[in-house]
């Protein structure tokens, strides 16, 4: 910037300075070439005047003057103020004496000349008169011709030797009067001439070859030689000049440069920044977008995914700020665990899930580590307020890449299997391969909608007593493009995470109905999960496509399937309500296998139960099986509902059934499930 | 004999032009400033008592010149010189009769500061003028100053001397080829050059551009002593020298020489070829001589007929 300045400044002097010498120097070159110039032309004009009889004299007047005019102007001008002129000035004192000199000898030649001319141009006349003269007055008209032939010889050559030597006076000793008035007035202007002549000559030399001229060359050659150097200088100070300016574009591109970093350093703070971006803000762990740039970074990672078990129900039970004060305290819990270990980085990922990062550690040591933080993680009392908290995590472990994600599918997988606390990821553990799978099976969802391939298929249900069809179970089969028939565990999991699940739902009611309408006699029944009924879209075209197919529509029942922890049953019980209104009935799916809940029954108007599977296979082979079934259908009858058994593969199985009291059954005994309902209803038990 | 009158007749060829040249129409004059500058040339306030002013001694509306053989100046006190005119005096190569001034401006000043005659000086000039309202509104206008400085002054006076021009003489006329002259006053003209007269006296002033001796061929002797060209360059052989007077209105500014010892043109002329030329003239040669001189007045100067 300083540099800048100066040289900005320095240019302006320099370009001030410059103009300033070359305007001094032209000044002092044209004061100069015009001294000459007058000088010849004074010159001149006084050799012209020095042979013309007269002449105009304004102009040697002028030329005088100006001469000492254009002294002043070069004696003034400012170049020789500098020091290095001093010997200009000596010559020019010399010139200016010079001039003095030759001023005065202009003066005095044109005095001279004056009365040399005047006495000439007499004698020129006088002479013409002598023609006059009689008798020996011819002699006189000779001589005076001849004298004046001398003068005008030596006037016209400028040479004294024609006045040397030879009588220029007239003889006046003569009586005649005329002649001898005649001689004494030539004698007169002759004597003058001869007296003036050589002072006139001599100061016409003077002017003429007066040294002026050869002050003015060498005051010139000096003044040449010296502003040559002047010159140099002020080339020398370009140079200078040029250089600062250089090296001041080099300060800029310096400072340029600086810039530059500090610009970097100013990107660093903002990284530095976004790195504090980078952290969890309730448990000041780092973020899942820091641990996505740190796998990126790290040389060999190995991540640990560690989850709460059951976080959820905490949150729950004791609200949001419990939940949030568990997560810190786990947080700072691990960090004080790991504290020791080198190398690692701990994150929260998501809700309850950690994530603790290795970098080129040995696969066993990152285990062990992860068991030792299970372990201590499990005996550790998390006291929050006056709350005290005991959980466990699930932990996997994977440094396959992708590490994330093969972390993530370990723990999924951990998170089914209840043994197992601990997981390292494995290629054979397939997970991905599930997931590719999936992905597949959406795919096949998608097709099998598009292209109509969604259909029910029948299972009839026999009432025991009659020995007739009376119901059919409508389940929901994809048939592949191959014509092969696909079982719903192989594809409705999948599609109850898509939106493809109500398409799905919304199908098989449609077409569940119109098989309904083909077999008037018959009923049909239609599984629908109790987390489909939270489903406000699915009861919304359940309910639609009800009253729409009214009154066949009273033929259609609900399977009701039982799910985990349903938080809302009032909605399950609105639901109810509504079909009802219909005529459906309510059917209890796979009662006595998970959570079943005898709840149920107090709250939902439930017309049927369809005892599971699991306790009807074993009816014939264990006692306790059969006591169950005793129980329920005891039960059942108590609260005036209907028992269905399925799975009945046996005629065993049947008549066995058909002793305790149910009243339906279904199985493969009878028929599997079928694409169309039977023809018939009557069967033979 | 015919080869002098030859060589003669040559010299005069081949310098045809005529020795003399015409008073330039042209004057690149600034009006304003040269009408403040006769102001002040006719205003005796630049006078000690009031009394003198330029043109006392300086007859603008004559020959220029002082028709008093010395002028007479501050209380009365005469001069020790004839005023010299000045008409035309800018063409003069030096002012003064001994050219002791270079130009007009160094001319001014003298008579302003001679005791003899304004007896002022820069300081009385600035007080005097500063003191007058009239002046110091006028070289506002003129000048855009508010004080009045002696150099302005001077300036104006110059500016307008400058103006002090007599054109269109019947010569200068002649020279330009718009008219002819009388035969008496050709010859007059001839006689001028072939007697010499023309030797000094040349040029746009016919003289006014050099020095010469009073006196070359014969001694000239004055009753009194005057500040000749000695006084200048202190040259004993300078006696008697002076500037060559104009013949301009030569026939309007009598009296003659600078000592005024001549009333008349005839006895001027008669005193020059005596003294400087070294012949005699006969009367009939200096009437045509005269004849010739009447034919260098010129036009008044344009200025004095400017309100």
């Amino acid at each position: 910037m300083v540099l800048g300045a100066v040289s900005c400044i320095s240019i302006v002097y320099f370009y001030i300075l410059q103009r300033n010498f070359s305007k001094n120097h032209r000044e002092f070159k044209i004061a100069l070439n015009s001294l000459q110039d007058n000088h010849q032309e004074l010159n001149y004009l006084i050799l012209q005047n020095s042979i013309s009889v007269y002449s105009n004299q304004d102009q040697i007047a002028k030329d005088t003057n100006n001469l000492l005019v254009d002294y002043e102007t070069l004696s003034q001008s400012h170049i020789l103020n500098s020091s290095k002129y001093k010997k200009i000035q000596k010559d020019l004192l010399i010139l200016k004496e010079q001039l003095k000199n030759n001023s005065q000898n202009v003066e005095e030649f044109l005095m001279l000349s004056a009365g040399i001319k005047n006495s000439l141009l007499f004698l020129t006349r006088h002479v013409e008169n002598g023609i006059a003269l009689k008798h020996n007055g011819q002699n006189i008209f000779f001589s005076a011709g001849k004298i004046l032939k001398h003068f005008n010889d030596a006037i016209r050559m400028q040479d004294l030797d024609y006045l040397k030597n030879g009588n220029f006076l007239l003889p006046t000793d003569t009586t005649n009067q005329k002649i001898k008035d005649y001689a004494t007035s030539f004698n007169a202007h002759s004597s003058f001439l001869m007296k003036k002549y050589p002072e006139f000559i001599q100061i016409t030399k003077q002017v003429l070859s007066s040294n002026i001229d050869a002050s003015i060359n060498k005051i010139r050659t000096s003044f040449f030689t010296i502003s040559r150097n002047d010159f140099a200088a002020l080339d020398m100070f370009a140079l200078i000049l040029f250089t600062v300016f250089s090296s001041s574009l080099l300060g800029t591109i310096f400072l340029l440069f600086l810039y530059i970093k500090e610009n970097k350093k100013l990107l660093e703070t903002k990284e530095s920044l976004e790195h504090s971006l980078s952290y969890d803000l309730l448990t000041n762990l780092y973020n899942r977008r820091m641990l996505e740039k740190k796998l990126k970074s790290s040389i060999a990672p190995h991540l640990l995914l560690l989850d709460i078990d059951e976080f959820k129900h905490i949150n729950d039970i004791y609200g949001n700020a419990i939940g949030n004060l568990l997560l810190q305290k786990m947080a700072r819990f691990i960090q004080v665990k790991l504290s020791d270990i080198p190398d690692i980085s701990l994150y929260r990922l998501s809700a309850d899930e950690f994530g603790v990062l290795f970098d080129d550690t040995q696969e066993v040591v990152v285990l062990s580590i992860a068991h030792m933080l299970e372990k201590e993680i499990a005996k550790h009392t998390f006291t929050i307020d006056d709350l005290e908290l005991n959980v466990l995590v699930s932990i996997s472990s994977n440094n396959v890449s992708p590490i994330l994600e093969n972390a993530d599918l370990a723990l999924k997988l951990l998170k089914k299997d209840y043994t197992k606390r601990v997981l390292a990821y494995q290629e054979n553990l397939n997970l991905k391969k599930s997931a590719q799978e999936n992905f597949e099976t959406v795919a096949l969802i998608r097709d099998a909608l598009a292209e109509d391939r969604i259909i029910p298929y029948f299972q009839p249900i026999i009432n025991l007593k009659t020995s007739k069809i009376e119901k059919y179970e409508a389940l929901v089969r994809l048939q592949m493009k191959n014509g092969t028939i696909l079982s719903p565990f192989r594809f409705l999991e999948v599609s109850k995470k898509t939106p493809y699940y109500r398409e799905i739902t919304k199908v098989i009611i449609e077409k569940t109905l119109a098989t309904l309408k083909e077999y008037p006699s018959l009923r049909f029944s239609i599984n629908i999960s109790m987390i489909d009924i939270l489903d406000e879209e699915i009861v919304k075209i359940f309910l639609s496509h009800l009253r729409e197919n009214m009154p066949d529509s009273s033929r259609l029942d609900i399977e009701l399937l039982e799910s985990e922890n349903i938080q809302n049953i009032e909605k399950v019980k609105h639901f109810i309500g509504e079909v009802k209104k219909f005529g459906s009935q309510i059917l209890l799916d796979d009662f006595g296998s998970g959570y079943s809940n005898f709840a149920y029954f107090s709250d939902l108007d439930i017309d049927m139960i369809k005892i599971d599977g699991s306790i009807i296979s074993e009816i014939t082979t264990s006692e306790r099986k059969l006591h169950m079934l005793k129980s329920i259908y005891q039960f059942s009858k108590g609260m005036h509902m209907i028992n269905i058994a399925e799975f009945v593969e046996t005629r065993e199985m049947a008549l066995l059934l058909k002793e305790v009291g149910v009243k339906y059954a279904q199985g493969y005994y009878f028929s599997q499930p079928l694409a169309k309902p039977l023809d018939y209803t009557d069967v033979s038990i | 004999m015919n080869k002098l009158a030859l060589i003669v007749l040559l010299f005069i060829c081949i310098y045809a032009d005529e020795p003399i040249s015409p008073i330039p129409l042209k004057n690149n004059i600034n009006t304003e400033k040269a009408k403040l500058g006769q102001l002040l040339f006719c205003d005796p306030i630049l006078s000690q008592d009031n009394s003198t002013a330029c043109v006392s001694c300086h007859d603008i509306y004559g020959g220029g010149a002082d028709s008093r053989a010395v002028s007479i100046g501050f209380a009365g006190r005469e001069g020790n010189i004839h005023a010299p005119s000045v008409l035309n005096a800018k063409y003069n190569f030096k002012q003064f009769w001994n050219g002791r001034a270079e130009n007009l401006l160094e001319q001014a000043n003298e008579p302003i500061n001679n005791p003899l005659e304004h007896a002022m000086n820069f300081h009385s000039i600035e007080q005097r003028m500063n003191a007058s309202p009239m002046y110091k509104e006028k070289f506002q206008k003129v000048y855009h100053v508010s004080f009045i400085s002696y150099r302005l002054v001077l300036d104006a006076i110059v500016e307008f001397e400058n103006t002090l021009t007599t054109p269109n003489a019947k010569f200068d006329k002649f020279l330009r080829h718009e008219i002819k002259l009388d035969k008496e006053e050709e010859e007059g003209y001839i006689l001028f050059k072939q007697y010499g007269c023309i030797t000094c006296h040349n040029g746009v002033n016919i003289g006014g551009n050099s020095f010469q001796k009073m006196g070359t061929f014969l001694e000239y002797t004055s009753k009194k002593e005057y500040p000749d060209r000695s006084k200048v360059t202190h040259d004993k052989n300078h006696k008697n020298v002076f500037k060559v007077p104009t013949l301009r209105n030569i026939t309007l500014s009598a009296p003659y020489f600078h000592d005024a010892s001549k009333q008349t043109l005839k006895e001027a002329i008669i005193a020059m070829s005596e003294h400087n030329l070294g012949i005699k003239l006969s009367d009939q040669e200096i009437e045509k001589i005269i004849a010739f001189l009447h034919t260098l007045e010129g036009e008044r100067p344009y200025i004095l007929d400017i309100k």
